[in-house]
Parts: C-alpha cells; sequence; structure tokens
C-alpha cells in the first residue's frame, strides 16, 4: 500500500472538516506503536538542553508519529495531499509550578511581512500539530483553545485581565494524542499545579498548492447539512458583530477548502414550513 | 483588620450588564496572589454582571461601547469589559 493510499485511508468526513472549519481545531488519536509515547517521553527527559528545531533528529521516534496513517489523513485533508512540514517546530517542557500563558495567536515573526504575520482567516495555509508523549490532565498544564477564534485576530495585552472564558475548551487528552490547530487560532498553555513534567511537541505543517477538489472524504449529499452548521453553530459566545464576522470567514473558508465542489450560496428560504420563531 | 478591594473583571455579550458573562476574573488583594487561566475551574463565577450586582459586587467601571467591536486590522477583543469591585475585611 502507498503512503497515498493509506493516507486515504484515514482522510476526515465532511462532519469533521466541517468542524474543523466551524472549532479551529481537530483531534486525532493514532494507532502507536506499544511503547512509543514513553520512549519519546524518556528520550526527551534525558536532554540537558532545549533542541530547539533539532528535536526531530535528537529524537527520531516523532517521525512514527507525524507518518502514522491517522495524521497523515487528517493533514491530507485540511491542507492537500502534498503538504510539507515546516523547518520551525519546538519542544515545550512544561514542568511543575509552570504558570499559565496569556491567550494569544502564534506568529512567524517574519521580517519580510509587515507586522511580522499575515492572517488568513478564510484559508488554511498552515496549522499547528500539538502531540503529546503523557497523558495530560486538568492539572498538567493542558492547552487552552478558545474555539472559532482562528478566523478572528487577537489583542493580547488588552485580554490579559480577562481570565477564565466561559466556552474555553481544555484539551485534556490521552497519551498519543495529536491535536491539530489552525496556526491563527487564539490558546495558551496553562499552569501545571501537579508533580509531573508535561511534554507538548508543536510542529507546523504548512500547504503547498491549491486544490480545486476536496482533498478529504467528501459527499456532496452533505452540502445542505454542512451549510447549515456553517450558518448556526456557535462554540463559543462573543458579541453578535464578532460572531456575524466568524460566520462569514468560515464558509468563505469551507469553499476555499473545496474547489470547484463548493457550497452554493445563493439566497435560500429556511424559514418556510418551519415552526415559527 | 483592613478594609481592601477586591476586583471582578466580567467582560458580557454586549454592553447590557444583563447579557451574559464570556469571560471572568478575580484579582484579590493578596500578596503573590496569581491570576490565570485555570484548567481545573469547572466555568466563570456568575453568569452576568446582573448576578454579581446580586452577590454584592459594585460596578466601577462600565464599558466602552467601541471597545469590544474592533476595526479593520485593529484586531478584536471578546466581549465588552465591566469592572466591578467589592470591599471586604483582609487579615494583616
Amino acid at each position: 500500500m502507498t503512503a497515498t493510499a493509506v493516507a486515504t485511508d484515514h482522510r476526515l468526513a465532511d462532519d469533521e472538516m466541517a468542524s474543523f472549519v466551524i472549532r479551529g481545531y481537530h483531534i486525532v488519536q493514532p494507532d502507536l506503536r506499544e511503547g512509543l509515547n514513553q520512549e519519546i517521553y524518556d528520550a526527551l527527559d534525558a536532554l540537558d538542553t532545549n533542541p530547539g528545531d533539532g528535536v526531530l533528529e535528537t529524537v527520531p521516534q516523532l517521525n512514527e508519529v507525524w507518518n502514522s496513517p491517522e495524521v497523515v489523513g487528517a493533514l491530507t485533508s485540511l491542507l492537500g495531499p502534498d503538504y510539507e512540514m515546516f523547518s520551525h517546530r519546538h519542544c515545550h517542557r512544561n514542568a511543575p509550578g509552570t504558570p499559565s500563558q496569556q491567550i494569544h495567536q502564534d506568529n512567524m515573526n517574519d521580517l519580510r511581512v509587515s507586522g511580522g504575520q499575515v492572517r488568513s482567516p478564510d484559508r488554511v495555509d498552515l496549522v499547528l500539530a500539538m502531540y503529546y508523549p503523557q497523558d495530560v490532565e486538568q492539572n498538567m498544564g493542558p492547552t487552552c483553545i478558545l474555539p472559532g477564534t482562528h478566523v478572528l485576530n487577537a489583542l493580547p495585552e488588552r485580554m490579559a485581565s480577562q481570565g477564565n472564558f466561559r466556552d474555553q475548551f481544555i484539551a485534556t487528552v490521552p497519551a498519543g494524542s495529536v491535536v491539530i490547530l489552525h496556526y491563527d487560532i487564539w490558546h495558551a498553555g496553562t499552569a501545571n499545579t501537579s508533580k509531573r513534567v508535561r511534554y507538548m511537541l508543536k510542529f507546523l505543517f504548512q500547504r503547498t498548492s491549491e486544490w480545486n477538489v476536496p482533498s478529504w472524504n467528501h459527499d456532496p449529499a452533505n452540502d445542505a447539512m454542512i451549510r447549515t452548521r456553517l450558518e448556526a453553530e456557535n462554540p463559543m459566545g462573543m458579541q453578535r458583530a464578532l460572531s456575524a464576522k466568524q460566520k462569514h470567514f468560515r464558509t468563505r473558508m469551507w469553499n476555499r477548502l473545496a474547489g470547484d465542489e463548493s457550497l452554493d450560496l445563493s439566497y435560500r428560504d429556511k424559514w418556510a414550513g418551519g415552526a415559527w420563531n | 483588620m483592613p478594609k481592601l478591594q477586591r476586583l471582578l473583571y466580567i467582560n458580557s455579550e454586549s454592553t447590557n450588564p444583563q447579557s451574559p458573562a464570556l469571560s471572568a476574573a478575580i484579582y484579590e488583594p493578596v500578596a503573590g496572589s496569581l491570576t490565570e487561566l485555570d484548567p481545573t475551574s469547572d466555568g466563570i463565577p456568575y453568569a452576568s454582571v446582573q448576578a454579581a450586582l446580586i452577590d454584592g459586587w459594585r460596578v466601577i467601571q462600565a464599558p466602552d461601547v467601541w471597545a469590544g467591536i474592533g476595526s479593520d486590522g485593529a484586531g478584536e477583543v471578546i466581549g465588552f469589559q465591566f469592572i466591578l469591585e467589592k470591599i471586604e475585611d483582609f487579615d494583616d
């Protein structure tokens, strides 16, 4: 079986793709060989210094995670079959006593770009893939995600006083999980009040070309369901003006991803024959 | 026993204090106290500014009506921020 065929078996379904477009994240539980997560944890724990971008060469077992059919299938669905791993990656070592980060969007700090970062609220060109080699309990510094914020621009210092958000998602996950995030989603590492070090390996994957057909398991018969979800779901409460902006961008994002098989966005009567409201 | 100011920041869905609260944080007048994202929390302490008022908090700053909108390129903030206080006795 070729790598492409393996990936095809694990491509996402329409419903999963719609959830990613709405929420900005997707969680994969790859079927990894027994003992791999502990091997990676032990290898990281034995390092005296931060390996930086060299973590993949230092701990080559990580390739087994990124090459697993479930991860390849999800990344193929989101970025197209010719996606590639980006050169920057980081091992986050969250030791006991580490405080929470402030909610933020990652930034490439690209000196060629005014402001350091181009945000792409209607595109999926770059994703963060976060792999956790150990279980992550609530008190072990799980990643906090604000669902649906990947189409907005954060102002971290203005939000620094906000504390907990009503609809924040705390990614407590079993060992071996890979949380795939739209690059622009608002997120934060949280406090580790446990007695155990929590590792998170953050890798970036990027699109290399435009596709004019869906790269996931798409069935046009689902289009009505998808359009309803994109127009209606609110994974996170926010003011009405931002909610409307969010829905606009998510529909454009879906259509960019779907290429020629985009949703028909012409007017339709959503109320006739329904309940009074 | 000094009377000290506790602060409660609530960001609401609108400038209406009865609208749903979207985020909340309490700042205690205690040295070393740290208010931050808490992954073990069960949610936010009040469902609205009104619920906090009923519990004895007093509004000391209402939101700027433009604060939560954002203009193109300026970025966005979730919700409209109310700042409330409670004056309480604290041990020396």
